[in-house]
């Protein structure tokens, strides 16, 4: 029974811990995405509340939910709020299955940082994923407006494209390692001393741009496309319901796919890798905490390359998008695919 | 018909690669670390350029009169020149250059010994489009844009320009830029001299 009640506690206290990673730091990355815009365009971004901005999010998030919440007439309002629902609660949810350091003991007692290793998470992740895009058809479809539709229809058919193509790239690392548990993934990248990003760029790529694909980044953000469709699905939402769609669609879902993307290509908690070879760890001095502090730093760092795209790349064209999609990166992913089944055999040893 | 423009296709190693993609990459690096160019607005502030147009003033009659223009209509209108106020001489060509003439209320003031004042001079500036031609049209360099354009207020009323006003924004004018070089293209130095200088209140 203590036991039992031990269990729950800990799971309670996980969900806590990811439920703040996963929501306050995608309110956060708003004012770090702000300051990337700003620097690129030589401007400071927000300077006035807090120092250098710092409290800019929160002030941000008082303005929103204090503003009047609109609704279209017309519109059908049980979707028009069940889309919101949709969208935020998969893309939190992908949190569940990305392992963020390697088993601690806390108390004579292992703990894995993980919420729940379950031996299908990248199918999970994936599956959700997918759940995005009823969100997003649904946002544009309940509010009854030409723009949200649009931009609803056209995110709708980025995402069916791409959602091939990530799937067959991720294909790779996984027959590379056996497994679909996130957590075994990273373990087998430990175990044969190999980031598989060394052998797999194609799939890299072509996961890369899945990944800005998916969550309508630059320079795929067509569904947004400020100068043609206002901001495409969200127009017609207000106060924090707008809030919460950037937050979600930018923010919390980049952040849930470039956590996948450093534990299927870099090795999740992994220090530095030399191929075959073995590690190096410029930060062994921090002792315990340096596995947690690799996997944030890479995250971060692939997180500010998304960063950096955006507000570097023009925007494709939808017609250029799903041609890139099927015409390119899905061969692009089945050749990798069949490389690598090649290969296989050598890397399992 | 669609003119095509000459675009060389890429070749296959800057297609793979990403080449293209590379190059604006590093363009956006080495802007993100240089220094910002921002003016951080309410709490500093750039100095417009002398031919601005904004708020408009009457200039004051300190001895630079443009002459002889204003020793004739001086005569001609019967005015009594009293320095340290307003140039005007009351021949409405402003109003009558003005697009929008019903913005300006003017009035001359009767003196006892006959000849005549500036008596009122209301300027009703919601409805001014800054266009200047009332400017061009004083003959006595009376009326002038100045370069005060932080014009928001809490009242309507606030816009509008009674004599005083006017003769405040001139004064302030005269002191500060009456004697600066009149260039259209402000280079940097002088956009950052900062505007603290101004110190006139309409209010
Ligand atoms: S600036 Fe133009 S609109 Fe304004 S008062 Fe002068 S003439 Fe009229
Ligand atoms: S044109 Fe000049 S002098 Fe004539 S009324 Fe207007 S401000 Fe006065």
């Amino acid at each position: 029974m203590m036991e039992i009640a031990i269990n729950i506690l800990i799971i309670l206290i996980k969900i806590l811990v990811i439920l703040i990673i996963a929501l306050g730091i995608g309110a956060y990355l708003t004012l770090v995405e702000r300051k990337v815009a700003a620097h690129i365009q030589r401007r400071p971004g927000p300077m006035v509340v807090g120092w250098h901005g710092l409290l800019q999010p929160i002030a941000d998030g008082v303005k929103l939910i204090t503003k009047e919440d609109l609704f279209p007439r017309y519109g059908n309002r049980f979707l028009y709020n069940l889309a919101l629902i949709m969208a935020l609660v998969p893309a939190v949810l992908v949190f569940a299955v990305v392992p963020f350091g390697p088993t601690i003991e806390i108390g004579g007692r292992e703990i894995k940082p993980i919420l729940t290793d379950v031996n299908v998470g990248i199918l999970l992740v994936f599956g959700l994923g997918s759940l995005a895009v009823y969100a997003i058809a649904l946002a544009g479809w309940a509010s009854n407006s030409k723009y949200a539709l649009i931009g609803s229809m056209r995110k709708a058919g980025i995402i069916i494209s791409y959602e091939v193509a990530i799937t067959f790239a991720v294909m790779g690392p996984l027959m590379l390692a056996g497994t679909l548990s996130t957590f075994e993934i990273v373990q087998a990248q430990i175990d044969q001393k190999l980031w598989y990003f060394w052998i797999q760029p194609v799939a890299f790529v072509v996961y890369m741009f899945s990944l800005l694909a998916e969550t309508g980044r630059v320079p795929f953000d067509i569904q947004e496309a400020e100068a043609e469709l206002v901001t495409g699905f969200t127009v017609e939402y207000g106060g924090i319901k707008f809030g919460l769609f950037p937050l979600v669609e930018w923010y919390v879902e980049v952040l849930t796919l470039s956590a996948i993307a450093v534990v299927l290509f870099f090795g999740g908690w992994s220090p530095i890798n030399i191929p075959f070879l073995g590690f190096v760890d410029p930060l062994f001095f921090l002792g315990p905490f340096a596995p947690f502090v690799w996997f944030v730093l890479k995250v971060a760092l692939l997180l500010l390359f998304v960063l950096w795209l955006h507000w570097t790349l023009p925007r494709y064209r939808i017609d250029q998008i799903t041609a890139i999609a099927w015409k390119v990166m899905l061969p692009l992913a089945l050749l990798n695919l069949v490389i690598t089944a090649v290969i296989a055999p050598l890397i399992w040893r | 018909m669609v003119k095509r423009v000459f675009q060389r296709p890429l070749n296959i190693i800057e297609r793979i690669l990403f080449i293209d993609f590379i190059k604006g990459l590093t363009v956006t690096l080495k802007q993100a670390f240089r220094r910002t160019i921002t003016t951080h607005y309410p709490y500093e502030k750039l100095t417009p350029p002398k031919r601005f147009r904004g708020f408009l003033g009457h200039k004051v009659i300190d001895g630079r009169e443009p002459q002889p223009a204003f020793n004739e209509w001086v005569e001609r209108m019967k005015i009594e020149v009293r320095p340290g106020h307003s140039r005007c001489v009351v021949c409405l060509l402003c109003k009558r250059a003005c697009p929008v003439p019903q913005l300006f209320e003017i009035e001359p003031e009767k003196l006892p010994n006959g000849k005549r004042v500036i008596g009122v001079f209301n300027m009703n500036l919601m409805l001014c489009t800054f266009c200047g031609l009332c400017v061009d049209a004083c003959p006595v360099d009376c009326l002038f844009n100045s370069d005060i354009h932080e014009t928001a207020s809490y009242s309507r009323k606030d816009a509008i320009l009674d004599l005083k006003a006017l003769e405040e924004i001139g004064r302030d004018w005269q002191r500060r830029r009456e004697k600066e070089e009149d260039k259209i293209w402000s280079d940097d130095e002088h956009r950052q001299r900062l505007w603290y200088e101004n110190d006139v209140s309409i209010r």
